[in-house]
């Protein structure tokens, strides 16, 4: 989103261990701000999630009657209608839904298996393994991102179809297959720049822990690899894994969002704020059409801040130099 | 300077060579391997196997393509980026340069804008620390970056040249006024960034000892601050310019389209669309460069502002 | 810690009451002063009425990056055409009624059967530069022989030249020069065809026969587009990539020098309709989403508003040898549960006309009898229903060339519209451009939406060139052999009334088949300042800008 410096740059803070979850726990609760944006966030997912359950029209319900199109908020179109007559209250919560999906998709992906995974890998094994991810990690932070995610989007996007069909007839994704699959795609071109970080931070945490007496200790008594890592490396990791997470999260999504603006992301007609927004843009629509904008700005700007706070807040607790001054 | 940092730098460009030699390797193959290529969308519906043939073979598309690899590294080390296919007339070189030099101009005035705002902003929610002010600030700016730029573009267009008619939105260089909001959308953003770092530093400085001592002479709190903490509070700032030039460089796709600014990010939208191959492959490899001088850049100045920090230790 | 809270809880306040309030005070308070939307028009403005861009002699528009080199034989888009026919000019030219009319010939002549033309060119025809050089009968002979030349690699040349005896051959490398352009003398050039034909004259009007200079070509081979030789109204005096292309009047123009002294292609910039509000430039093409409220009578740009029925033709492409196509009860059923009526008035604003054919209406020689199938809801669900794939529909996937574009609602419309009326799921599916042209190539495809816009004024661009089975343009591989029997009986047919009638009886059974299934017809929409007089209101791309005079009223 920003030109200058990541707001929450992950690396921005240093790494250090934190050795009490709870203390953690207790301090994220007393922090109001961050409640606050958890609870935006909370509802934002779950209007989401329960998408076809909130929704109070159907999104996709084309009205094309003289009147009923582009009409300004109403009792019965809280948030007006779009250029087709369709509910827009509707529409936002449906690309809620999108960017829902998109990014548990991409935490899953992205963060959990790549990020936390090769991390660990990393921070635990040590030796050429590590050396190895790292440098691949080192080439692809290299790679201009947005360039390369446009020429992986605009290459792939034609060979996805026949796997989006087979997933819907297939599994239990259903009519969700094909958003899920587009989304693979979009997350095929975000996730191979999106784990380097976190894995950075994931492995320097491992390589520390590795070496406190305890951890050195079960590995003397003959604890297996997978005991260590998940009893002793992977609590001491979590948090901090936690906080990377966050921070990114608004670049992520945001990312999803940017491709669908410039029409490369999800295909129509499914619902995703940057389609809704670029069909709002352009100053002379503002002036005349002002709903059709701020329906779909507002709440996916509020979502970014929501994630920024939050981000804001972890870091804080986690910066030692600020803490002490609280 | 230190007497390793020489070597500490040549060894850094040593490595630079074999992961510009791995990006170009992916690209290159990534780019000829995707369904269609530039002279489906040169031909359009006019399309026949007969000439398209001929002009892939005045491009040189129709050999295999690790041929066409060692052409173009060989043609790289001349100095020669190739051609584009979307100007035919003109060499991938001849296009970039004037448009990297539009995007960095343009980066780098945004940059300065961007400091100003983020240090004014972080001292003084540090000085207002405690306050409902330094809260303020920094949500503020917070809020401010959470703003998807194609959000506020629209949206600062319609005020300043629809509704308030002060500027004009056709692109004039940059002596025209028309070129402030541009700088301004690019450079809100990453205002709030600047200002947490800022606030963090002066906080930080704010506890030293010479702070205290310099408060207990009786100095005023205004000279205080100025004399001493804002020069050691913002030192460590030359990181943040370090990390962001990468990033001016490469300009901004999304301002410079909404804009119309031929500035190198619109240019890269353009290539991947059409698919200008050898444009890509150039704007791609000098991206790579950017990042990895960046880096060593970034690693001398932590090395020139904290003489503790080890040249070649491990970062992150 | 609570004060704390409280502040935060403000900043949030202040925030949104800053992003949210500050769009409607000032858009209540501007609503207050004047009720109008675009109260703040070219008219209220003082500098728009003295000084400004009304004063001086340049004319500036907005322009689009030329996608190829300003060659006349690598043309195949609009956006370099656009520049082509003014730098350059060719044998014959298009008046602003579509006339065909002489350029560098004074006058031709038709003989031997339709199959040879004689032309006789004008003697005060000359270069832009290069000593004032006259152009003869040689000079048009290099240019269509340059064209020829394989190792150009002209992508046009067979396509609209390709009935000159021996052009094929010199192509294909069979022979040394292209035998049927004969030079008879300096002012006369006999052009010879493989047979008959009656549009060859409007093929001429196309920028691939246009002339070159080969003194330039030959001292400069690579870089002379840069700075081109031409015969045309204007010379190109600047091209900055992506920023600006300036062409300069060219006073000794031999149909008539330019009224204005120059053309600055605006290629950069934002917002078109706020850079005209604003006296940036002097004309604006105007987007479908904000026709409604230009034409709203209290705008005061709907004065300036100007439209006319353009020549080119939005249809879908349904692919007859993939399932369910292949049954023409399917593809009659999709024609027929398109309700362009209504997508036409609500959505579009009258943004297009609903197409009654391939070829566009104000194309000279439509055939008026040609209609296409009507919006008909029941018999569309009734043709369903007797097809063979009534009970088993295949899944069904709209393919579109849509990226870097907000997707269309007209495409969505449509979709509903199948959903709705048969019942049936279409996918949309934007595709890259190049990857889009593969898959029409490959014939890979279940239905693609796509348009057409004329080169030249005869319905055999659209019919003959798209249609017909043996035509080197026919990139749906359209092939009926009742189809193919009329076009060549129109192709050579050298009575034009005779042969607009046979276009239009093939053109009929093209739409009936309906694997083509024609939608809109597209219309020119534009706000044009006032003080500029006299431009044409050219369908199509012709050198319309020496006509220009900028003129306070």
């Amino acid at each position: 989103m920003s030109t200058a410096v990541s707001t929450a740059d992950p690396l921005a803070f240093e790494t250090r261990a934190v050795s009490n979850r709870r203390r953690f726990l207790r301090q994220l609760l007393r922090k109001k701000l961050a409640m606050l944006a958890i609870a935006y966030l909370a509802i934002f997912y779950t209007c989401g999630i329960f998408a076809p359950l909130i929704a109070p029209h159907d999104p996709y319900q084309q009205n094309l009657t003289p009147g009923a199109t582009r009409q300004g908020p109403s009792a019965e179109h809280w948030l007006g209608t779009d250029a087709l007559g369709r509910d827009l209250a509707s529409r936002v919560i449906y690309a809620a839904r999108t960017t829902v999906v998109f990014t548990i998709v991409v935490l899953i992906s992205g963060s959990l298996v790549l990020g936390l995974g090769l991390g660990l890998l990393a921070g635990y094994r040590g030796g050429w393994i590590d050396t190895l991810i790292m440098r691949v990690g080192e080439v692809l932070a290299g790679l201009p991102t947005l360039l390369l995610m446009l020429a992986i989007t605009a290459a792939f996007r034609t060979r996805i179809n026949d796997v989006a069909f087979w997933l819907q007839d297939n599994t239990f994704l259903g009519n969700d297959a094909r958003t899920f699959v587009k989304f693979s795609i979009i997350v095929f071109a975000t996730v191979p720049f999106a784990w380097i970080g976190t894995s950075r931070i994931v492995r320097s945490q491992a390589l520390a822990i590795r070496e406190e007496t305890y951890v050195l200790a079960a590995e003397a008594m003959g604890a297996s690899p997978w005991r260590i890592i998940s009893r002793h490396i992977l609590p001491g990791v979590l948090p901090l894994f936690v906080v990377g997470v966050s921070a990114g999260m608004a670049g992520t999504a945001g990312a999803e969002v940017t491709l669908s603006f410039l029409g490369l992301g999800i295909d129509p007609p499914t619902a995703s704020f940057g389609s809704l927004i670029a069909a709002g843009a352009g100053p002379q629509t503002f002036e005349r059409y002002p709903h059709l904008l701020l329906a779909p700005a507002i709440p996916v700007t509020l979502f970014f801040f929501a994630w920024n706070l939050l981000g804001d807040a972890l870091v804080d607790l986690l910066e030692p130099r600020t803490q002490a001054l609280r | 300077m230190a007497p390793g940092l020489a070597g500490y730098i040549v060894r850094r460009l040593l490595w630079a060579i074999p992961v510009l030699f791995a990006i170009s390797v992916i690209v290159f193959y990534m780019l000829r391997l995707a369904p269609g290529d530039p002279v489906d969308s040169l031909l359009g519906q006019r399309y026949r196997e007969e000439e398209a043939a001929l002009i892939r073979k005045k491009y040189g598309y129709d050999q295999p393509i690790h041929i066409q690899y060692v052409k173009y590294i060989h043609n790289l080390l001349k100095g020669d980026l190739g051609v584009s296919t979307r100007h035919q007339s003109f060499t991938v070189t001849e296009i970039i340069i004037p448009k990297i030099w539009v995007s960095t101009r343009l980066g780098i005035i945004a940059l300065a804008v961007s400091f100003f705002l983020g240090i004014s902003a972080g001292i003084y929610a540090a000085i207002a620390r405690g306050t409902f002010l330094d809260p303020l600030t920094i949500s503020f700016w917070l809020a401010i970056d959470a703003v998807p730029i194609f959000v506020a573009v629209p949206f600062l267009q319609w005020l300043f040249a629809v509704r308030l008619d002060l500027i004009g939105l056709s692109w004039q260089g940059f002596t025209s006024p028309n070129i402030i909001l541009p700088i301004l959308v690019l450079a809100l953003p990453g205002t709030a960034g600047i200002a947490r770092f800022v606030r963090a530093s002066v906080l930080g400085v704010l506890r030293e000892d010479y702070v205290r001592t310099a408060r207990a002479k009786g100095l005023p709190e205004r000279i205080v601050i100025i004399r001493h903490v804002a020069r050691n509070a913002l030192l460590p700032l030359i990181t943040i310019i370090g990390l962001s030039l990468p990033g001016v460089a490469g300009g901004s796709l999304i301002v410079e389209q909404l804009f119309g600014i031929p500035g190198i990010g619109a240019e890269s939208f353009e290539a991947v669309l059409a698919p200008d191959f050898d444009v890509i492959l150039a704007l791609v490899l000098f991206g790579s460069v950017l990042f990895v001088l960046a880096n060593i850049l970034i690693d001398i100045l932590y090395a020139v502002i904290d003489p503790r920090i080890r040249l070649g230790a491990q970062r992150g | 810690m609570s004060n704390r809270m409280l502040a935060l809880m403000m900043g949030i306040v202040a925030f949104l009451i800053l992003a949210v309030g500050v769009v409607f005070v000032i858009a209540l308070a501007g609503g207050s002063d004047d009720a109008s939307p675009a109260s703040n028009g070219s008219e209220n403005r003082p500098r728009s009425a003295s000084g400004g861009i009304c004063s001086g002699k340049s004319l500036i528009v907005p322009g689009s990056q030329p996608n190829t080199v300003l060659d006349p034989i690598q043309v195949v888009d609009v956006s370099t055409s656009e520049y082509v026919v003014e730098i350059f000019g060719g044998l014959v030219t298009l008046d602003p009624d579509l006339q065909v009319v002489g350029d560098v010939a004074e006058s031709w002549q038709v003989s031997n059967g339709g199959r040879t033309y004689t032309f006789r060119l004008r003697d005060n025809v000359v270069f832009h530069t290069g000593n004032q050089r006259r152009v003869t009968a040689e000079d048009v002979k290099y240019s269509i022989e340059r064209a020829a030349d394989p190792a150009n690699a002209s992508p046009t040349v067979v396509a609209y030249l390709g009935n000159i005896v021996g052009l094929k051959d010199r192509f294909q490398g069979r022979a040394p020069s292209v035998s049927g352009v004969k030079v008879i003398d300096e002012r006369t050039l006999q052009v010879d065809l493989i047979e008959p034909s009656d549009y060859f004259i409007f093929e001429l009007t196309y920028p691939v026969s246009f002339i070159v200079d080969r003194q330039q070509i030959e001292s400069d081979p690579r870089n002379w587009t840069r700075n081109p030789n031409g015969t045309g109204p204007f010379r190109l005096a600047e091209f900055k990539p992506a920023e600006r292309i300036r062409l300069v009047k060219n006073p000794r123009y031999h149909l008539g020098a330019p009224k204005v002294d120059e053309v600055i292609f605006q290629l950069g910039g934002g917002s078109l309709l706020t850079q005209y509000q604003n006296d940036e430039i002097h004309l604006t093409p105007l987007p479908a989403s904000l026709l409604d409220s230009i034409l709203d009578r209290s705008n005061p740009l709907s004065k300036d508003y100007r439209s006319y029925p353009g020549l080119a033709t939005f249809y879908f492409t349904l692919n007859p040898n993939k399932a369910p196509f292949d049954d023409p009860k399917v593809r009659q059923a999709f024609a027929m549960a398109i309700d362009r009526e209504t997508i036409r008035t609500v959505l579009l604003f009258d943004y297009y006309d609903v197409a009654q054919g391939i070829v566009p209406g104000a194309m000279p020689g439509r055939s008026s009898s040609v209609k296409t199938y009507p919006y008909d809801p029941q018999r569309a669900r009734q043709l369903l229903a007797e097809s063979k794939y009534a009970r088993n529909m295949p899944r069904i996937v709209l393919t579109y060339a849509g990226t870097g574009a907000a997707p269309g609602d007209l495409l969505v419309a449509i979709q509903e519209n199948w959903q709705q009326v048969l019942g049936v799921t279409v996918e949309l599916q934007a595709i890259d451009t190049a990857a889009f042209l593969r898959e029409q190539r490959q014939g890979n495809f279940q239905i693609q939406s796509e348009g057409w816009s004329a080169d030249y004024p005869d319905p055999e661009n659209f019919l003959g060139k798209l249609f017909a089975s043996d035509s080197p343009l026919n990139y749906t591989k359209y092939n009926n052999p009742e189809v193919d029997a009329l076009l060549k009986q129109a192709r050579v047919e050298t009575n034009r009334e005779r042969r607009y009638q046979l276009y239009g009886q093939a053109e009929q059974k093209i739409i009936d088949d309906a694997s083509i299934i024609p939608t809109f017809w597209s219309v020119e929409h534009m706000l044009v300042k006032p003080c500029v007089k006299g431009l044409p209101d050219a369908p199509m791309t012709i050198p319309k800008f020496r006509y220009v005079e900028i003129k306070e009223p």
